[in-house]
């Protein structure tokens, strides 16, 4: 039995007037929602909305490790559970988690860590929840991003924030911010993370091919979306005040 | 953020009892008030249906995949609908990541049974080719905030996403599946509006949609799915006993709120039309 319907890729990844298929500029990042302390439960959380990528951060910590025996002696863990929903995606998957899921949980841990001061926290544990609720390529760069502000919302102490975007080659040019099916149909793709602290790349993958003076391309313009990234995510951690100062200030907000 | 506990304390477990038996909650509701509701449905575009339902503080995004697969033997003519459940860790430190627990394959099961029983999903109409080729449909809820009552709002979920279902409509052509680009949508997949209602009790207090204090608290649950003249699913869960009584007396307020709460909540406007 054959079905006809697949994913289809299109032959060009440009338009006639030379913008890509959603309309954006070879520079510009999709539209980018972010919010904190969505969840009453968890002690930090944070949503995002990142051009149809829609998701959930939660952070518990420190707390009691469990299993016991994964604590360790002087200094805290760092646990990163990367979760999609089953119609995240085209065709619906597996609830189980596959070897994506825990491959790519494990780049983000190696990825926040550095942030962290876990040395400061030992035998306990920080777990980070991150949902994917629906799913446009670049999940993993999306979920580094709400991973740290719901970290920061949790208020455990942090050298800075950490900001992630995916840079790639389409059509043979370079662009920021591949959506799905510029992921899929495109020739290489690089999603990376900075962490502010020292300015240095945290999380680092590449798929496809490009020449040696490529790579120093990829990475200035990755640096200025990050930038962009970076300025969202401030706002979002501050609007969450402001909204607390309004309501116990009358409306007013003290500069 | 709040603290959740396992365990509440005695001043507070006697708060709460002391305030039911004056027929008050301690969030200000009558005994037989539901919590605020509030819904949103096909929020998620890769998903052929979805809703995101707050109960109160509790929260739940369902979402709605289809496949294409060879009938049951004995029913060779019908489609297939499973509901599937999942409490998310990030919904409440009381839930552990892993393989699914009892409360979510309990969530999963008395939501799939009040569906199932009652004339709800026309199964016929997933038919693409008798003993060939039906949908299966998977019904998958997801918990993004636990305040208690996961039932009900699982329900309603699960229910708003079948009205606001839209599957790529299939023909059997010679020996396989065409897709004819028309849509089966939620009009035509849903009939009867099942509505699960839960009960808490505590001592020999009843009330409806116990929150997450209450829920703690509770010495057990029951959940009722009925439909507008008939019961169709009952699920007694915790260590409380009901009398004969009280379960008469549930089944008709289960009725009246039942066909109260689907007449508020009006779930045919979450249709969608493909033109």
């Amino acid at each position: 039995m054959t079905l006809l319907i697949k994913d289809e890729y299109p032959e060009k990844l440009f338009r006639e007037d030379g913008k890509r298929l959603d309309g954006r500029d070879l520079k510009e990042l999709r539209p980018i929602k972010l919010e904190v302390g969505i969840l009453n439960n968890a002690d930090g959380s944070a949503y995002l909305e990142w051009g149809n990528n829609k998701i959930f951060a939660a952070v518990y910590g420190p707390r009691e490790v469990h299993p016991h025996h994964l604590a360790k002696p002087d200094k805290g863990i760092l646990r990163v559970f990367y979760r999609m929903a089953t119609f995240s995606v085209f065709e619906r998957k597996r609830p189980a988690p596959g070897r994506r899921e825990k491959e790519i949980s494990m780049i983000i841990t190696d990825c926040l860590e550095p942030v962290l001061f876990l040395e400061l926290y030992p035998g306990t544990s920080f777990e980070v929840f991150i949902d994917v609720i629906e799913a446009d390529g670049g999940t993993r760069c999306a979920s580094t991003t709400v991973a740290a502000l719901a970290l920061a919302d949790a208020g455990i102490p942090m050298k800075s924030l950490v900001s992630s975007v995916a840079v790639g080659k389409i059509d043979g040019k370079i662009v920021v911010d591949l959506s799905g099916i510029e992921d899929k149909a495109g020739e290489a793709d690089l999603p990376c993370a900075i962490t502010w602290f020292n300015e240095e790349i945290s999380l680092l993958q590449f798929d496809g091919d490009m020449d040696l003076n490529e790579l120093d391309t990829f990475l200035k313009l990755a640096k200025d979306a990050l930038k962009e990234i970076y300025e969202m995510q401030l706002n979002a951690l501050k609007s969450k005040y402001i909204t607390i100062q309004e309501k116990y200030n009358g409306g007013q907000v003290k500069q | 953020m709040m603290s959740i506990r396992r365990v509440i304390s005695k001043i507070e477990r006697n708060y709460i009892i002391n305030n039911l038996k004056n027929e008050e909650r301690i969030d200000g509701r009558g005994l037989w008030d539901y919590r605020e509701w509030k819904i949103k449905h096909n929020l998620v575009a890769s998903a052929e249906g979805s809703a995101d339902v707050c109960l109160g503080d509790t929260r739940v995004i369902t979402g709605l995949k289809y496949e294409v697969g060879e009938p049951f033997p004995d029913i060779p003519d019908e489609g297939v609908c499973t509901v599937m459940a999942e409490l998310l860790p990030l919904a409440s430190p009381l839930f552990e990541r892993g393989p699914p627990d009892e409360q979510s394959i309990e969530l999963a099961r008395v939501v799939d049974r009040g569906i199932r029983h009652a004339d709800c999903i026309q199964t016929k109409k997933l038919c693409i080719k008798e003993n060939e080729a039906v949908y299966i449909l998977f019904v998958d809820i997801y918990v993004i905030n636990y305040s208690g009552n996961l039932i009900d709002a699982g329900g309603i979920s699960a229910l708003t996403t079948l009205i606001s279902s839209h599957i790529p409509e299939g023909k059997w052509v010679d020996d396989h599946v065409e897709w004819t680009g028309g849509y089966i949508t939620g009009e035509t997949i849903v009939k009867e509006l099942p509505i699960v209602l839960t009960f808490g009790k505590i001592g020999d207090i009843i009330f409806i949609d116990p929150s997450l204090p209450e829920e703690l608290i509770c010495d057990g649950k029951i959940s009722i799915s009925v439909t507008k003249d008939k019961v169709t699913s009952i699920q007694k869960s915790g260590a409380a006993t009901f009398s004969i009584d009280d379960i008469q007396m549930l089944n008709k307020k289960a009725m009246e709120l039942g066909n109260l709460l689907r007449d508020n909540l009006n779930l045919w406007q979450y249709k969608v039309n493909i033109e």
